[in-house]
């Protein structure tokens, strides 16, 4: 790691301008994931600068929604009433992911930045275009059981890594960021980017822009499961994960959001599916129905086929668990 | 075999050695100047480049001087010699360098020193009142909550975080929230007794 | 070196472990812990290649960087003399190093080969340093990829096959069934990552404080590799962070420290990481087996073929014993085995947990749990009828077993009446409920040990030998043997390890530790008593006229056989002699009776679990693991290693898998992300039983050893759980849920 420079910021508005003045700066608030990037060399800011001390910690309910800092640590919004009363998807999602320990330390901003956790993208020795465009990705003929089956490119198979950020694509979640010419709101689905031509850019996020909140809309979800299949029960990444919110009433979804991880390269919201199930009654068939649906146009490489059928089986229990 | 000199790593080329002057300044005043360091005045570049550092480390209050590089996992261990915090893998995906920032469990290994600035930090050697140990580690010897010992300081500190956070209200809760823990002599199962036994002694932890 | 206040501190309670304050206080030194003046440190540069030439190593910039003060690498390295072929003129047995030469030439002959290491004075300073460093190579194309190459294996000299009676007799049985079974490259991965810091004192001294469960064994080493004198390389091994089995040679680094301290005249500690530790200190190898087997209808075992292959480096041959467990586990006529190896462009593996029952137990568990079911016979019943009474090839009686006991014991203790004796039939909480058990064995013995005993006016005991303990709890053993021989406290008695200033210990491996050093720790207690009895004869009047035949020791205490009044307690002896101490060494030597007796540890381990119907994953809910592993010296530690060992053997069956891109010959999983080994949440209640019968024969100390059986036969329990819930058939692990969905 090399020894970069370390400056702290008092205001959203002068991080922003120290970002954009040293293209080689980057912004650190938890660190897990920018710091193992550092250490591992995938990346080497010149200046790193800490925007801990800004005011973006608070947790706020209002009626139109939830409001969550960019600041507040994942274990604190996972253990917060609001959150586990109003939110159980968010809380459920947050605690699937990474440690407990890793939770204190990383933020709901810091989360949403997190980058994939592709075997290639984190060897600097092997062909990446998200580290190094143009040097190919070596995952497409590569060994790709953890990578994407929907939305990827032949430059980029890699997936997303976040669990809450499923939940929060569910969520119809709001991303406030706040840049040197004003804020500005993204809707969480423009949020991040497949890979296309660019895999090296995960989000739209411009230059010097920083999020400062995730803004949850009110909603009448009664129901909602987060389940995350992995090769081991804890302190894993998904092989696939489903986040399920429905309003359910005498057996009837009246509405439902329903998005998939480990499957893409951002969050994978299934509309069609969500459609699909919306006035039904409740039953198994309908579950493996909607299943099948899901997994529509899905796309395998050689070692992870087994996505189309965990996937369905994943969507199948997540929807019966949410709706028991 | 040829031995030239070879610039090929121009993030080097690129950085700045008069750092000091902004070093723990609100950026507004951030020196502009960005003065081109060559390779081979890195050795007088890295005089400068240490920052000043207060922290409370098991109630005592340290002035450090670091790089802004050091994790507080090897400030630890190889400037201040508090080698009880371990480390097993230097990524945040083992839990062996679990201290307490403020009352809290983090990884030390991912969290640079500089930004603890002003922080309590707790470590295995803390624990202890004098000859009095804690709670936990009297439970983790009388359950026998390790082997080796390597992860051990990791697991209890962890472990004491796993209680205030409310999270050890039954073996499966504390399966759960101690999985950031590895051990690979596999002591889980008389580590989550020690657990047991001490969130159902009640005692403050 | 402050040691004596680090470990083994007293008080502990009766069945603590006697390490256990400095562990839990963070007292405990470990290698790279040791911080001594003028320390500064190696950080490696690893081959990015499998095969090739380096070209051109770049390393301007990397010397240029801030505090780094040499790079050692093959062009201005320092020759090590043990790398020279060996000199047979005078020594006809002498034998070449085999190990990878640590900068010895430009040649890469696996991938993550250390070829080059940066020493600066801050570790921050080095591991940046060593990024700097570019390197040019011819590559050519690296061979990594076990299973296109798996029929090209070589047969061993005299070790590759094996016949007794009739070869592949398996396919004239009435019930018979063949299949393969494959176990993946498995990493130790210890938590403490190997280190080594070395520090000379002018060109003839050296003392290596070193990760290592054989401090005698790398001064040996060392010795020959720099032609020294052993007493002038001393090695510290005080605290060994777990090993399994990665410490039980010298590795590369070892050597890089070494140089390096030399080279500069200074202490050097070289510490790996985590990727490293996938590259450089062994591995369980990846290996394939064969197995045919073949009943009469009633279960009674014909015959057995078991074949195997496995990988080794390209520069080692590395053999273990995969097959040998179907020529003697079970009562069969017929069994013939073969056994090769196969060489690949990765470095060397090693012996880790178990190694060769390890992976042998779960393709024979395997197959005889297939058996079974097609047999329709309960898989204990089968065991059962197949129980060798004595060793089957060379008819020897074992010294003690009581396998049968072990079966009794668990199927109690799990529940096996539950077992649905049809697969996938049995259904709890909406889970498919699944049992399964398999055998798991070990070789037992004891191997020759010197230990010294110091027995002190203050009534204490220190017991001094050169092993290791890499957890399994030696030091505690040893105390409590002391303190039953001597009849003294716990607390009275230390037991001091790690150093090889101490006697000569063996290398802690193999699971015989309690045996060796146990008999020699009583060896050592029994000269005690003698010398105590001829120092009351010689200086006390009321024995004078005794023989020490005539007096007995009790609890401390000398007694008169012929007169219960004349007694005196050994410290009082000591103070009345004038004698501070009492010091003698003694030496035990190794099991000898091997043409009498067979020996080994038995285990039988037993799983419960439950299968997500639709999702495929597996929660285990409960394991027994029952073993018959001779007298328990200290139970609360024996137990530990136990559930360690199944903890091990659930990694090994469903988490653990080294992944190799064939394409680069490189790893893409050398992390914790990504190798995973079990986390809390994977672990369910382990209970374990112990037969705990003393096999004397062995040792006088009574035990056999846990360390292996602890973890062999895990594996198949919980694949042979798996297809009791599922019908699904697991022949290569590990298990994982994209195997059993739907």
């Amino acid at each position: 790691m090399i020894n970069f420079e370390y400056v702290k910021a008092n205001s959203a508005q002068s991080a922003s301008e120290a970002r954009i003045k040293n293209g080689a700066s980057q912004f650190i608030a938890g660190g897990t994931n920018l710091v193992d990037l550092m250490k591992k060399g995938i990346t080497a800011p010149e200046r790193l600068i800490d925007i801990n001390a800004l005011p973006l910690k608070e947790i706020s309910l209002t009626p139109k929604g939830l409001s969550i800092g960019a600041l507040v640590p994942n274990s604190v919004a996972a253990d917060h009433e609001t959150v586990k009363t109003k939110y159980p998807l968010l809380a459920m999602a947050l605690n699937a992911g990474a440690s407990a320990q890793l939770r204190n330390m990383a933020t709901v901003g810091g989360n949403i930045m997190q980058r994939t956790r592709c075997s290639y993208f984190y060897d600097t020795t092997m062909p990446c275009n998200k580290r190094n465009p143009g040097t190919g990705c070596s995952a497409v003929e590569g060994y790709n059981r953890m990578h994407a089956i929907f939305g990827a490119s032949e430059q980029c198979i890699a997936v997303h890594p976040s669990d809450m950020c499923v939940a929060l694509a569910a969520l119809n979640a709001t991303v406030q960021v706040s840049g040197t010419k004003g804020t500005r709101k993204i809707p969480f689905a423009d949020f991040h980017r497949l890979p296309a031509d660019t895999p090296q850019l995960d989000t739209n996020l411009q230059v010097g822009e920083l999020i400062t909140a995730v803004s949850i809309p009110a909603h009448s979800f009664n129901k909602a499961y987060y389940l995350k299949v992995r090769d081991r029960l804890s302190y894993a990444f998904a092989l696939v994960s489903v986040a399920v919110a429905l309003d359910v009433k005498d057996g009837m979804i009246r509405s439902a959001a329903i998005a998939m991880g480990g499957v893409a390269h951002k969050p994978w919201r299934l509309y069609e599916v969500e459609e699909f199930v919306t006035g039904k009654p409740i039953s198994k068939e309908l579950f493996t129905e909607a299943a099948s649906i899901a997994m529509t146009g899905a796309k395998t490489y050689t070692h992870n086929q087994y996505k189309i059928k965990l996937g369905k089986a994943a969507i199948i229990e997540a929807l019966t668990k949410a709706s028991s | 075999m040829h031995m030239e000199e070879q610039h090929h790593c121009p993030r080097e080329s690129r950085r700045s050695f008069l750092k000091q002057s902004t070093a723990l300044a609100a950026l507004a005043t951030a020196s502009p100047l960005l003065v081109k360091a060559a390779e081979n005045e890195e050795k007088i570049n890295a005089y400068f480049e240490k920052v000043p550092l207060q922290l409370e480390i098991n109630g005592q209050l340290q002035n450090l001087s670091v790089e802004p590089r050091v994790t507080l996992l090897d400030l630890l261990r190889e400037q201040l010699g508090l080698t009880g915090t371990k480390k097993g893998c230097d990524h945040g995906q083992c839990g062996c360098c679990t201290v307490h920032v403020d009352g809290k469990r983090i990884n030390s290994c991912l969290s640079l020193a500089v930004m603890n600035q002003g922080k309590k930090i707790t470590t295995i050697e803390g624990l202890a009142n004098g000859e009095q140990l804690h709670p936990m580690q009297e439970a983790f010897m009388k359950h026998d909550g390790f082997q080796c010992g390597y992860c051990t300081p990791g697991q209890i500190m962890s472990a004491i975080g796993c209680i205030r956070e409310g999270h050890a209200n039954s073996a499966e809760d504390i399966r759960e929230y101690m999985s950031g823990n590895i051990c690979r002599c596999g002591a889980y199962p008389n580590i989550v007794d020690a657990i047991m036994e001490v969130k159902q002694g009640g005692q403050k932890v | 070196m402050d040691k004596n206040n680090l470990y083994n501190i007293p008080p502990f309670a009766d069945d603590d472990r006697v390490d256990g304050l400095a562990k839990v206080t963070g007292k405990a030194k470990f290698t790279a812990e040791h911080q001594l003046p003028g320390l500064v440190y190696g950080v490696f540069v690893c081959s990015t290649i499998a095969k090739g030439v380096i070209k051109n190593m770049y390393l301007a910039a990397a010397k240029n960087a801030a505090g780094v003060i040499d790079i050692i690498y093959y062009l201005n390295c320092p020759a090590v003399p043990g790398y020279k072929p060996a000199d047979r003129t005078k020594n006809p047995n002498a034998r070449d190093y085999t190990g990878h030469k640590v900068f010895f030439n430009n040649l890469v002959l696996s991938n993550g080969q250390p070829i080059a290491l940066v020493v600066a004075d801050t570790f921050e300073r080095a591991v940046h340093a060593a990024s700097l460093v570019r390197v040019e190579y011819d590559k050519e194309v690296p061979e990594t990829d076990f299973e296109k190459n798996k029929f090209n294996g070589k047969l061993l000299k005299n070790r590759g096959e094996f016949l007794r009676n009739e070869k592949d007799a398996w396919k004239n049985a009435a019930v018979k069934l063949e299949q393969e079974y494959t176990i993946p490259i498995e990493t130790h991965n210890p938590m403490e990552m190997h280190a080594t810091t070395a520090v000379w004192e002018g060109d003839n001294k050296l003392t290596v404080y070193d990760k290592s469960q054989g401090p005698k064994g790398v001064q040996g080493e060392l010795a020959r590799m720099f032609e020294l004198e052993e007493k002038n390389v001393k090695v510290i091994t005080e605290f060994v962070g777990g090993a399994f089995g990665s410490g039980l040679r010298s590795w590369p680094h070892v050597h890089a420290a070494v140089i390096a301290a030399r080279k500069l005249k200074r202490p050097v500690k070289l510490t790996l990481n985590r990727e490293q530790m996938f590259t450089m200190v062994g591995y369980r190898p990846y290996s394939w087996q064969k197995i045919g087997i073949g009943a009469s209808k009633e279960g009674k075992l014909y015959g057995i073929t078991h074949q195997a292959v496995s990988n080794t480096s390209v520069y080692e041959d590395f053999a273990e014993g995969i097959v040998n467990v179907s020529q003697f586990l079970y009562d069969c006529p017929n069994v013939n085995t073969d056994y090769k190896i196969l060489p690949l462009h990765i470095n060397t593996p090693t012996w880790m947990r178990g190694p060769g029952p390890a992976s042998g137990c779960f393709g024979l568990e395997s197959a005889l749990d297939e058996l079974s079911y097609q047999l329709n016979i309960d898989p204990i019943e089968l065991r059962i009828i197949n129980n060798a009474e004595v060793h089957p090839q060379s008819k020897l009686p074992w010294t003690t077993k009581y396998l049968k006991e072990c079966y009794a014991l668990g199927r109690e203790k799990i529940g096996w009446s539950n077992r649905p004796s049809v697969p996938g039939s049995l259904k709890e909480d909406g889970m498919l409920v699944g049992y399964g058990m398999a055998v798991g064995v070990f070789g037992a013995g004891r191997g020759g040990a010197t230990a010294k005993g110091i027995l002190k006016q203050d009534g204490s005991l220190l017991l001094q030998s050169a092993v290791s303990d890499m957890g399994p709890g030696t030091s505690t053993a040893m105390v409590k043997i002391g303190s039953e021989q001597m009849g003294l406290d716990d607390n009275k008695v230390r037991f001091e390890l790690g150093d090889t200033d101490f006697p000569s210990g063996p290398t802690q491996g193999g699971s015989g530790s309690a045996t060796t050093v146990g008999t020699a720790v009583m060896a050592v207690c029994d000269a005690l008593k003698q010398s105590l009895k001829e120092m009351a004869i010689e200086n006390i009047a009321a024995f004078k006229n005794l023989k020490p035949e005539d007096i007995s020791y009790e609890n401390g205490k000398l007694v008169a056989a012929t007169d219960a009044s004349a007694a005196i307690h050994f410290t009082d002896l000591l103070k009345q002699s004038s004698k501070p101490e009492l010091q003698v060494s003694k030496t035990s030597t190794g099991f000898a009776q091997r043409d009498k007796y067979v020996a080994n540890s038995f285990s039988v381990h037993f799983v419960k679990l439950h299968v997500h119907p639709v999702t495929g994953v597996i929660k285990l809910k409960h394991i027994v693991s029952v073993a018959d592993a001779g007298k328990i010296i200290s139970e609360k530690t024996a137990r530990s290693q136990m559930v360690g060992g199944a903890v091990g053997g659930i990694g090994m069956a469903m988490t653990e898998e080294t992944l190799m891109d064939h394409r680069y010959g490189r790893y893409i999983n050398s992390n914790f992300v990504d190798y995973h080994v079990p986390v809390h949440a994977d672990v369910p209640p382990v209970d374990v039983l112990f037969v705990n019968k003393p096999d004397n024969i062995i040792s006088p100390t009574g035990a056999k050893g846990i360390g292996e059986i602890a973890l062999v036969g895990v594996a198949p329990a919980i694949t042979n759980a798996v297809y009791n819930a599922t019908g699904k058939r697991i022949r290569q692990l590990p298990v994982t849920p994209d195997q059993l969905i739907g």
